[in-house]
């Protein structure tokens, strides 16, 4: 009997056609939600074009996803900024080529640091919140109840968030862009003993409009990936409180995957044209 | 006039409705019972659009309602009402603006006027005065009458009820019941109430049906299912372990 046992599960797990099973299964699910999620952020376009917007819903968006991630931002921008300004002045020091600091604290968080960090950090915070909330809503029947007193779901609870993340993720950015070379400054100014003057204008001398413009459109697009995948998952709840917890970590890793996925595509881009 | 044709359902594997064909007549109060998960809200949510069919379909007043575009749907919808299970308040309105929801959304009535008609109808539900309390502010049972007035504020035609007497006292249950019947004889509208309260069921119903395995398998008024032959509805009506219906085939059918 304890034979028998051992060499089904070694056969089970030997066998290909289990294997070849399980991925086939994966990539169904890959590739329903990759439609879903594209299929929602189509709905969220034509809706937000077609009909009234709601500015009271949007603005109160707005609050939730941009002023009230400040002091996240704030943190993780600074202590980005000050860790960058001591391990590249650490290198730099090496060639006697430290005043590059400020060059290179500059181009990192304006190109990538400041966009993906802020991104991520915001959907952290932002991306769990929307999947709660709508996931809520979703298990408990009011999203029908929406559509029972007819209301577009699409209307009333995406496109807000959908237009607040894409406006604030782009404001958020520019402060954490301030915010990092500011974490660089006192770093390199009081504590490397740079120049004061001589680091402000290195800093905004190598930026060129196409650094900072690259920058943000990143910033803006991130801010719609997180709306979008924090409302997918949240419509798509199923099964109580358990479903509730299940979507937020979905609607939290896939925001994350697609940001570096995105920031990947976007930089390739940038760099070719 | 309601008329469901043929309905079928899957969710992925699961075979819930297996070819529902049901008709409801103008004015009456039909009462649709069966066991928990067979299938029986999902049938409530084909009436109101909420859900798609995989085939058939549900003609209200002689219009397909799965023939209507988005647009034209939602303005159908404002002739229905539907009473959901749990009540599904918004919880970031107040109980006026969960009641007036579709004024406010759908209508250009001043903030006055509102406020004026959501208060006649929950003065129907016996909550006058409640319009600025928050929903987590309100009991249960509350929270249905709630629920109730915020489906008949738009005066339709068709109230649907979604086990409207679950999870309430048998006070509380009796008042929902009591209501039902109110809307009933005042509104003359026409209802269905999804339940597998039997109380609850000979009381509002002029006609009852009953689910099962996918499919209406009877239909009478109250006296007719009392007297039932049928051996699966006579062991539901009168709740018994022993009959046909056992856990096995609610773990196959569901």
């Amino acid at each position: 009997m304890e034979i028998h046992k051992n060499f089904e599960n070694v056969r089970r797990l030997v066998s290909v056609r289990r294997w070849l099973a399980k991925i086939g299964n994966l990539s169904m699910i890959l590739a329903y939600n990759t439609g879903g999620l594209a299929l929602l952020f189509k709905d969220a376009i034509v809706v937000m074009f077609t009909t009234k917007l709601r500015w009271r819903a949007t603005l109160d968006q707005m609050n939730k996803i941009g002023v009230m991630s400040l002091p996240l931002v704030f943190l993780t921008a600074l202590f980005t900024g000050i860790v960058l300004s001591l391990q590249s002045a650490y290198q730099l020091r090496l060639f006697g080529a430290q005043q590059f600091t400020a060059d290179l604290v500059s181009l990192s968080t304006v190109r990538e640091l400041g966009p993906v960090l802020t991104a991520m950090v915001v959907a952290g915070r932002v991306g769990a919140s929307i999947a709660a909330e709508l996931g809520t809503m979703k298990v408990t029947e009011q999203i029908d109840a929406l559509k029972a007193l007819a209301t577009n779901p699409v209307q009333y609870l995406v496109v807000p968030r959908v237009i607040a993340g894409f406006f604030m993720l782009f404001v958020l950015v520019i402060y954490a862009d301030v915010i990092g070379m500011l974490g660089g400054y006192v770093i390199s100014v009081f504590k490397l003993g740079m120049n004061s003057h001589q680091y402000i204008k290195r800093t905004i001398d190598v930026l060129r409009y196409k650094d900072v413009i690259t920058g943000l459109i990143k910033a803006f697009f991130f801010g719609g990936i997180i709306s979008t995948v924090g409302c997918y998952f949240g419509f798509n709840t199923t099964g109580g409180a358990e479903g509730v917890g299940r979507a937020t970590t979905l609607a939290v890793v896939t925001a994350l995957v697609l940001i570096i996925a995105f920031d990947a595509l976007f930089t390739a881009i940038f760099f070719f044209f | 006039m309601i008329e469901i044709k043929g309905l079928h359902k899957w969710f992925g594997s699961n075979h819930v409705l297996r070819g529902v064909d049901l008709g409801i007549r103008d004015g009456e109060t039909l009462v649709i019972i069966g066991r928990s998960g067979c299938g029986k809200s999902v049938l409530l949510k084909h009436m109101m659009g909420i859900l798609e069919p995989d085939q058939g379909t549900v003609i209200i007043d002689g219009t397909d309602i799965f023939s209507l575009n988005f647009n034209e749907l939602d303005q159908f919808r404002l002739k229905l009402g539907m009473l959901f299970q749990g009540a599904a308040l918004f919880d970031s309105l107040t109980v006026c603006e969960n009641v007036g929801f579709s004024l406010y959304e759908h209508t250009n009535m001043l903030e006055a006027e509102i406020r004026e008609k959501v208060g006649v109808k929950l003065g129907l539900v016996g909550l006058s005065g409640k319009e600025d309390l928050m929903p987590s502010e309100l009991s249960g049972g509350m929270k249905k009458r709630v629920g109730l007035a915020r489906a008949i504020c738009n005066e339709p035609n068709i109230i649907l009820y979604d086990e409207p007497t679950t999870g309430l006292d048998p006070i509380n249950a009796d008042v929902i019941n009591d209501l039902i019947l109110h809307m009933q004889n005042q509104l003359k509208v026409t209802s269905v109430v999804v339940t597998h309260d039997m109380t609850s069921a000979y009381k509002v119903g002029d006609r009852i049906a009953m689910l099962y395995d996918g499919s209406i398998i009877g239909i009478g008024t109250p006296e007719e299912i009392k007297n039932t032959s049928n051996p699966v509805i006579r062991q539901f009506i009168t709740g018994s372990a022993h009959g046909p219906i056992t856990l096995q085939e609610e773990s196959n059918s569901v």
